[in-house]
């Protein structure tokens, strides 16, 4: 055997040792995590891979040009895979295809791949060392260079051959290169942000079809949520050995945009080397800093932007219930679980005013005989006066194209606070108790107002065996009103309009089309915000932070941030469709303009404009308005 | 015959127990008994307030005078009122609901072993009995109540259920008597220390009887004297909205609501709050709310008892002249 | 410390009024039923000492068999284990009844420190855990809000207990008085903690004593059971601003007797 080919199969021998140790290592630490990986909605899983994996949307999407110059690097990878196992086969004395015409032509075939990675590693290089964008962290990584370099060199020396003769000593020094480049990447990367390379086609294809999906605690198995490291899921495992580090998850965070320390990319990479490091029985309240993990609103935008699959929702609420299984949650939920507990809803208040509601607005115990639609009232349903305004309208419409619909006599709040805050114990408890009277009226339709509810009810309803159809009053009317003509005889001018897209109906049900095609159809003209469709920047209530609010300064709430990006827009109307994202807003406007606090959110907002006449509409209300 | 036991502390008469004369004057007349009613005076030093209450229509005034009832302490009371509730033998024995009152009335009536009806609003004569009406289930029901067993029935009156001035005086004081009992010291086991007020170092406001509330209707930090002379006339505290605190125009131990503290005073006045869901769930447990405010169609004319729906510029000025009479 | 808190189980807040065919009680199968909140405030303040004097928490309660599930709750917030009185007759009893029952139950144990709500939210007589401490021979102080214990030196010292009584208007008052005591606790004094779900489980595997109810006679009657005349609702006071105002007043000092 010639020395060169000995050589080879050496350093072979020793760098794919040291790839597959780190990556037996990991392998390990991922098949000891809890519980097992799901499959379900394969057809749903597969596509989504082609079309964020293969055609690279996800990560094009918010960052064209970085996302574009990764999607060249990737697809470059793709093509190469062939070239390089042709080359280590002839390298290590096999077979030798290199000289067939079959893999000349390849070779030609490749060169635009190569360009065009060359092109985009050395854009994206530049990119994280001179324009050092903030999601990609406050140092530049070294390791990040190097890998850069390693693949630039690849391409580099692919492009060389065909202009150096593979006997000259030149020739054969480009060629050791490009081998030894390979080898040495494939030590690097797994303990480095590039084994996404290996895990991510993975991570994708078994993350859940559903958004922020957390499944229920098994009390007969004295399931309490994760409490340490080693209660980490096997998914949330692999997820932390697949974070690239891009930052995308960051920079979409509300809480972290408004000065919060909670950064869902640090709470990854902090899983990520608590595993390594051995610290099985650490508490997750000490690795990620218990006040982090409250500061998250569930808004999911960490997770639905993050390109390879990683959930970080499920991960911040499992954290959640570890603690409140403990007694650990904050001072505020203590009063929310007592309201929730004694009188079924979040405000703690009397039933009374759920029933003076009934009655003015003239509604009937749902009948399955003869009505179609329960419509769910819900906690804000019950009290909250601007959202029962908002439920009149509704109702108008309803009635106006003649579909049926009642109420239950008696509802609790449908669990939505206590399941993303971690409390699964009262969770279940209020589902168990609405499941037995959906059931026992025979319920199949159900019309909500509120996206919340429409989750809750929706998707966490069915793991109890529950199975109705839920939907969002947006959706409903939207059809309803399909043979409105746009701009129909207007009653009222054209209105310049913004909408606020509810994080638990944009994000989470994908209904971002809908409250648009009835702004439309009824004479709005829609200033889109910064932040809008399927990623708006959250109002600030959920996961609990509805009740936060004395742990916020004004002036560094989300809802200010939020209500100020609204008003950028120049729109004098904003346009809602969740009660509690109205509530948070006009919370912002009555306290505008905010006073300079000393947090990063305030200079944020820039210098406060006048007092805001902002007016708020509810969809519901602004459709009734003008039929 | 029928005893009322008057409260008195540090020698000054509770006015409720003119409440609970008026009470026993009732009770003669809806149960048709004998008007043979006898007011006992337990504590030290007593004789001021035996004068007072003498002006009552009653049969006589007792007083047990006595250095252990210097301060009030259930033992010393009970062992006080037991001698005199044997030698009198009274069908009744009515006393004021006061926080004394709850405190010993109870063990006054397991010493006797004898029935006890307690937060009586009114009498009533049914089917040959006398039913005692009072609240139950956080008032949304009314009961009819009936002591069993043999005399005397221990009765206390809600505070308000009667009018003080409904008792009728006599024509000429009653005569007062004393009656001497044995009280051993020693067998008193508690030891009460002397009554205080709480100094306040911030506002507490759960603490307050009394709140006058300002919203966004007052419109600019200027202003708030409108609201703070309304609160000097009633004796109340001054709190807000979250609006008003967040702009600093009142600290933020002032605002009432979800981000704030919660309140339960016996009248809240809100002054040009609209009633958001935050801000309710911070009021709603008081006993009485009144709200001003210039939009009929703001959420706290739901929750509130009265509503003035007009200008609080003008309104409040008002309210502070109507206060002086 | 030995510590015993007295429970009761009482319809939940938001229950809708509904009366039996006599009028006498209310109709028990419609009802929701939950721990009565002054109670868990002194289940609150009990498992606070506990934390600070060590010892153990007791929970009683007198009622038929639903009783058990504020038992569990108790168990569920920390109570270590139960006593429960269980009868039907004991299902709206009155204070008399009931506190001759609990005394019946809870006089062996002989524990240091007793402590229940002020009264119940159904029935609101107040008198249950004054009667409690006659039957039990102890002291007693009512509508305490706050507790301190000085428990007993070793050199023959008695333990005692020094309660903050609220008065009216905004006055208080310290007594102090040896153990064994009863106390009728205020609500609203701490915090409730919430049952966690490790509280929940473990609670399954607590110890529940059943005893027997005490023979006792009835003292309270009730003949009737009705709804009040006045049913909340806002009265709006119209006309000029000076006249309003004057009428407003009038109310306040007559009708809610606030001023």
């Amino acid at each position: 055997m010639a020395t060169s080919t000995l050589a080879l199969w050496v350093l072979l021998v020793v760098f794919l040792g040291a790839f597959l140790a780190q990556v037996a290592t990991r392998v390990r630490l991922i098949a000891a995590g809890a519980g097992s990986f799901s499959f379900d909605h394969p057809a749903f899983r597969i596509k989504r891979f082609i079309v964020d994996v293969l055609l690279q949307r996800q990560t094009i999407r918010e960052r064209p040009a970085a996302g574009a110059a990764h999607a060249l690097v990737f697809w470059g990878f793709v093509a190469f895979a062939g070239y390089t196992a042709v080359e280590f086969a002839y390298g290590l004395g096999i077979v030798d295809l290199t000289h067939s015409a079959a893999f000349q032509m390849y070779r030609v075939a490749l060169v635009p791949f190569a360009t065009a990675a060359l092109a985009g590693i050395l854009f994206l290089l530049g990119r994280r060392v001179g324009v050092r964008p903030v999601g990609l962290g406050a140092t530049v990584s070294m390791e990040s260079v190097v890998i850069a370099l390693f693949i630039a060199t690849l391409m580099a020396t692919f492009l060389l051959g065909f202009s150096l003769d593979e006997r000259t000593f030149a020739g054969r020094v480009n060629w050791w290169t490009h081998m030894l480049v390979i080898l040495a990447f494939l030590a690097l990367i797994p303990a480095s942000k590039h084994f996404h390379l290996v895990l991510s086609p993975v991570t994708v294809l078994l993350k859940s079809p559903e958004l922020g999906r957390v499944e229920n605690l098994d009390f007969d198995r004295e399931q309490v949520g994760l409490e340490a490291i080693k209660d980490l899921g096997k998914k949330t495992v692999l997820d932390a050995f697949t974070c690239v580090e891009c930052g995308r998850c960051q920079v979409n965070c509300p809480a972290w945009g408004v000065g919060k320390e909670l950064n869902p990319k640090a709470l990854i990479l902090q899983t990520k080397d608590a595993l390594l490091a051995g610290r099985r029985d650490a508490k997750l309240g000490g690795i990620y800093s218990e006040k982090v993990l409250w500061q998250c609103t569930t808004c999911g935008a960490c997770e639905n932007q993050c390109p390879v699959g990683i959930e970080h929702v499920p991960l911040v609420i499992g954290a959640r219930r570890g603690l409140v299984s403990n007694g650990d949650a904050p001072a505020y939920l203590g009063g929310v679980y007592n309201n929730l507990e004694r009188r079924r809803n979040i405000w703690g208040l009397g039933y009374g005013q759920r029933q003076k509601f009934i009655e003015a607005a003239g509604l009937e115990t749902f009948d399955p005989a003869t009505h179609e639609w329960l419509v769910w009232l819900g906690c804000a349903g019950a009290f909250e006066a601007d959202y029962q305004k908002s439920l009149r309208a509704l109702f108008d419409i309803l009635r106006a194209r003649g579909l049926t619909f009642g109420v239950l006599e008696k509802e609790a709040c449908n669990g939505d606070p206590a399941k993303r805050t971690g409390n699964e114990y009262m969770f279940q408890e209020l589902a168990n108790q609405n499941i037995e009277a959906l059931r026992a009226g025979r319920v199949k339709k159900i019309l909500t107002s509120c996206p919340h509810c429409l989750k809750t009810l929706g998707n966490d309803y069915r793991r109890f065996g529950y199975d109705a159809e839920v939907v969002h009053s947006s959706v409903l009317v939207a059809s309803l009103m399909r043979d409105v003509q746009p701009g129909d005889a207007p009653r009222t001018p054209i209105t310049a309009v913004t909408f606020h897209d509810p994080c638990y109906l944009g994000r989470y049900a994908g209904h971002v089309d809908e409250p648009r095609e009835l702004l439309v159809r009824f004479g709005a003209d829609i200033r889109e915000p910064v932040r809008n469709r399927d990623n708006p920047f959250c109002c600030g209530a959920g996961g609990g932070l509805l009740f936060a609010d004395k742990e916020e300064e004004p002036g560094s709430r989300i809802s200010d941030v939020r209500f100020k990006q609204l008003q950028d827009t120049g729109a004098s109307t904003v346009v809602t469709a969740c009660p509690f994202c109205s509530i948070m807003l006009k919370g912002a406007q009555a306290s505008w303009p905010p006073s300079a606090g000393p947090r990063s959110a305030a200079a944020a907002l820039g210098s406060p404009g006048a007092q805001a006449d902002t007016q708020f509409v509810d969809l519901m209300t602004f459709v009734r308005d003008r039929l | 015959m029928i005893l009322v036991v008057a409260e008195q502390r540090g020698g000054k008469l509770n006015r409720a127990t003119w409440e609970t004369i008026a009470a026993a004057q009732e009770l003669c007349r809806v149960g048709s008994l004998d008007p043979a009613i006898t007011i006992v005076v337990p504590g030290s030093n007593v004789g001021a307030v035996a004068s007072e209450v003498a002006a009552a229509r009653v049969q006589n005034v007792v007083v047990i005078d006595h250095q252990a009832l210097d301060a009030y302490t259930p033992d010393g009371y009970a062992a006080a009122l037991e001698p005199l509730i044997a030698s009198l033998s009274p069908s009744h024995v009515l006393l004021p609901h006061t926080y004394q009152t709850r405190d010993f009335a109870p063990a006054l009536a397991a010493r006797l072993d004898r029935a006890l009806v307690t937060d009586v609003t009114g009498i009533k004569a049914v089917s040959g009995e006398i039913a005692f009406v009072r609240p139950m289930f956080q008032g949304k029901l009314t009961a009819d109540v009936v002591a069993q067993g043999p005399a005397p029935q221990v009765i206390t009156f809600q505070i308000g259920a009667l009018r003080a001035d409904q008792a009728a005086r006599g024509d000429a004081p009653a005569p007062i008597e004393t009656f001497a009992v044995e009280i051993d010291r020693s067998a008193i086991r508690e030891k009460p220390e002397p009554p205080f007020q709480e100094a306040k170092q911030s506002v507490d406001l759960s603490q307050a009887e009394r709140i006058v509330a300002v919203g966004r209707g007052i419109k600019g930090q200027e202003h708030l004297p409108v609201a703070q002379r309304l609160a000097a006339a009633l004796g109340a505290e001054l709190a807000a909205s979250r609006p008003i605190c967040d702009a600093g125009w009142l600290p933020m131990d002032r605002q009432v609501g979800s981000s704030g503290q919660t309140v339960a005073p016996k009248l809240y006045l809100a002054l040009g709050i609209s009633g958001a869901i935050q801000h309710l769930v911070g009021m709603k447990g008081s006993s009485t709310i009144a709200a001003i405010n210039k939009d009929p169609d703001a959420p706290i004319f739901d929750v509130a008892d009265y509503g003035i729906v007009g200008d609080l510029f003008e309104i409040v000025p008002a309210l502070v002249e109507a206060l002086k009479e | 410390m030995k510590l015993a808190v007295c429970i009761k189980q009482v319809p939940s807040r938001d229950w809708q009024p509904r009366l039996n065919d006599a009028r006498t009680w209310i109709r028990e199968q419609d009802a929701g039923f939950e721990m009565n909140e002054p109670d868990a405030y002194a289940l609150e303040e009990a498992l606070r000492l506990r934390e600070t004097h060590g010892g153990e928490v007791v929970v009683c309660s007198a009622g038929p068999g639903r009783v058990a599930q504020v038992i569990r709750e108790a168990l569920a917030r920390g109570a270590d284990r139960a006593i429960h009185v269980e009868d039907d007759r004991l299902a709206g009893a009155d204070a008399f009844v009931v506190a001759d029952s609990l005394a019946a139950a809870m006089k062996d144990e002989k524990f240091d420190l007793v402590l229940t709500g002020l009264q119940s939210d159904d029935m609101g007589f107040a008198q249950t855990g004054v009667i409690l401490a006659q039957r039990l021979g102890h002291p007693h102080a009512t509508i305490v809000v706050d507790v301190k214990v000085d428990p007993s030196t070793g050199s023959g010292q008695a333990a005692t207990v020094r309660v903050k009584r609220e008065l009216e208007g905004g006055w208080f008052q310290w007594v102090g008085m040896p153990l064994p005591a009863v106390l009728t606790i205020q609500s609203g004094i701490n915090q409730l903690r919430y049952a966690t779900l490790k509280g929940i489980m473990a609670a399954k595997k607590k110890e529940i004593t059943k005893a027997a109810a005490a023979s006792s006679n009835p003292r309270l009657k009730i003949a009737s059971l009705y709804l009040p005349e006045k049913v909340k609702k806002t009265q709006m006071i119209a006309g000029p601003p000076a006249e309003a105002a004057k009428e407003l007043v009038r109310r306040l000092r007559e009708e809610a007797r606030v001023i």
